[in-house]
């Protein structure tokens, strides 16, 4: 099986010949081809060098498009900044209060140059890789970009106290939202990630995500090309798992390193797709050997699920990560061997 | 319903509004002066207990209970009255995000429940080098400081204001806080980049800047 034969048969519930592994390995490309992160995260040729790269060395059976949110803030206005080992970061966001929305006006997804970047790699990676392994784009769900447009406390407090003012915002955000997903998936995106900030047990009460995330969420993703998988955002989010089943074009969910496996699944029902595993964060800290053992830990657990891919939950992999480390995933998942319905 | 748990309430749905007006009942009647002592401390550390034994409690509930707490120490400054009335102030310290780090809703909610506690808090904002955080807990005679990274590769950069005090000959005498969401992550990350001490929230600050205080001076006495 090549990696699009082994996820689609995984979303599928057929028998694998391994089970599929997904670290988030968009940052570490940059690491093997020793690209200055302000050209890795400008460049589409740089950036899809450094998948090329990533999948020459570890075989993902996802690779992943640039993962670089604040490319996104940057594009409405704000102040990007440029660092020597993580993902590009804001300094100052493009805007100061809920206001500032009326006259805002937002970058346009077919012709803003942060924008396109995103696609012209989605395109560019899909060329060379997607016949045989997914492309995967991570992109924050709609009620958590207002966050990389304001700042997250100044989006807090608007979603708190002044629902009205939220409102209003999303309604903005949703046409721009889905214009943007859909020309990554026009691109050659295999599926959307999306980290679910305002969704996280972590961040927000059920009550918010009822009444705010949830809906919005529904009304965005029935106008989306392709499917959707809803991330845990670096916390655990079995709390709230319940809240985010049953919405449209949704195939699968990333949980957190914390959530209890057997529990998410559960919850999420059998025909999803649950990729669970070890934290990013937790990836670069741990022996390889305590990388592989703690993965075939997880995918003993995991055996007769045939919905489960082994991940890494949060961010990018970390820079620093030893190599090893990031092989010790595949080494568990291939010893672990065939995967029986 | 006691004013704590009736206050609770309404933290938990989020009603600033409403949690204002209950507290300006209450200081009607017994006063300003005493609603730090007696009322929202005492409700903020619940808040906090029941967030780190349960789980209860979201970002949003803390930011909540931090903006009350804001409007309270609002309105006593209104009054000309010192926030901290009926105890002395405590520190000053000096707390921000560290080198390139822009994440600064964490470390601006550790500077409302500090001074809340009655602390006199430096906020650097975010993006601080070491030497800016060292110097400045020089000049205003800081015992402590607060460091606050969200990321693993910007918490690593908090090893560089660890060699900054030790450089400095400070170990002891400066005591580093360091917190953020990957410290929640990651244990022994505190220890990894060389934090004399971590809270795993916001409202823990305060008791963690109470004990690395105290260790300062007795570190400075023994030396």
């Amino acid at each position: 099986m090549n990696s699009m034969e082994r996820v689609r048969a995984t979303l599928a519930g057929r028998p694998l010949d391994r089970r599929a592994i997904a670290p988030v390995l968009g940052l570490y490309g940059a690491r093997l081809t020793q690209c200055p992160l302000e050209q890795y995260y400008t460049d589409p040729a740089a950036y899809a060098r450094g998948q090329s790269a990533v999948r020459e060395t570890f075989q993902p059976d996802v690779l992943c498009a640039p993962l670089a949110f604040a490319s996104i803030g940057a594009a409405f206005g704000g102040e990007l900044v440029f660092l020597d080992t993580p993902p590009p970061n804001l300094r100052r966001p493009a805007v100061q209060s809920v206001e500032q929305w009326d006259s805002l006006v937002l970058p346009d997804p077919d012709a803003h140059p942060r924008l396109l970047y995103f696609r012209d790699t989605i395109r560019l990676m899909a060329a060379e890789h997607g016949e045989e392994v997914p492309i995967a784009i991570v992109i924050p769900i709609p009620a958590d970009i207002p966050a990389l447009v304001m700042g997250l406390e100044t989006w807090l407090e608007t979603v708190l106290f002044n629902p009205a003012g939220a409102q209003s915002v999303m309604d903005k955000i949703i046409p721009f939202y889905v214009r943007l997903i859909n020309g990554f998936f026009a691109a050659g995106a295999t599926f959307v990630v999306m980290p679910c900030g305002f969704a996280s047990p972590a961040i927000v009460t059920r009550d918010i995500v009822t009444r705010f995330t949830r809906p919005i969420l529904a009304q965005v993703l029935a106008q989306l090309h392709g499917p959707v998988v809803l991330h845990n955002v670096g916390a655990p989010i079995l709390a709230h798992l319940d809240l985010l089943t049953g919405l449209p074009s949704v195939v699968a969910f990333i949980v957190d390193q914390r959530d209890d496996l057997a529990q998410a699944r559960r919850v999420v029902g059998p025909d999803s797709v649950l990729f669970g595993g070890l934290d990013c964060a937790n990836v670069g800290q741990m022996t390889a050997s305590e990388v592989e053992d703690r993965c075939r830990e997880i995918l003993e657990e995991r055996r007769h699920d045939v919905r489960f891919v082994l991940g890494t939950s949060g961010p990018d992999v970390a820079w620093g990560t030893p190599p090893e480390n990031i092989h010790a995933m595949r080494k568990a998942a291939v010893s672990l061997g065939k995967i029986e319905v | 319903m006691d004013i704590q748990q009736s206050l609770i309430e309404r933290i938990n749905l989020g009603d600033r509004a409403g949690a204002n007006a209950l507290l300006d009942a209450w200081a009607s009647e017994y006063g300003y002066e005493h609603l730090l002592t007696e009322v929202l401390d005492p409700t903020l550390l619940l808040i906090g207990e029941g967030w780190r034994s349960s789980g209860t409690f979201t970002l949003a509930q803390v930011y909540v209970a931090a903006k009350v707490a804001e409007d309270v120490l609002g309105k006593i400054a209104a009054q000309r009255k010192s926030s901290s009335e009926g105890r002395p102030p405590k520190g000053p310290v000096v707390i921000g995000n560290i080198e390139e780090d822009f994440h600064a809703l964490g470390h601006r909610m550790v500077g409302i429940f500090l001074r809340t506690d009655g602390w006199i808090v430096h906020d650097l904002g975010n993006d601080v080098p070491a030497a800016v955080f060292v110097d400045k807990a020089l000049e205003t005679g800081a015992r402590v400081i607060g460091a606050s990274a969200m990321m693993m590769t910007t918490a690593l950069n908090i090893e560089r204001l660890r060699e900054e005090i030790d450089r400095r000959g400070l170990a002891g005498r400066i005591q580093l806080a360091v917190g953020g969401a990957v410290f929640r992550v990651c244990p022994g990350l505190a220890d990894e980049v060389g934090g004399d001490g971590t809270a795993s929230d916001a409202l823990g600050a305060a008791d963690l800047f109470d004990r690395l205080w105290e260790q300062s001076v007795r570190d400075e006495a023994r030396a």
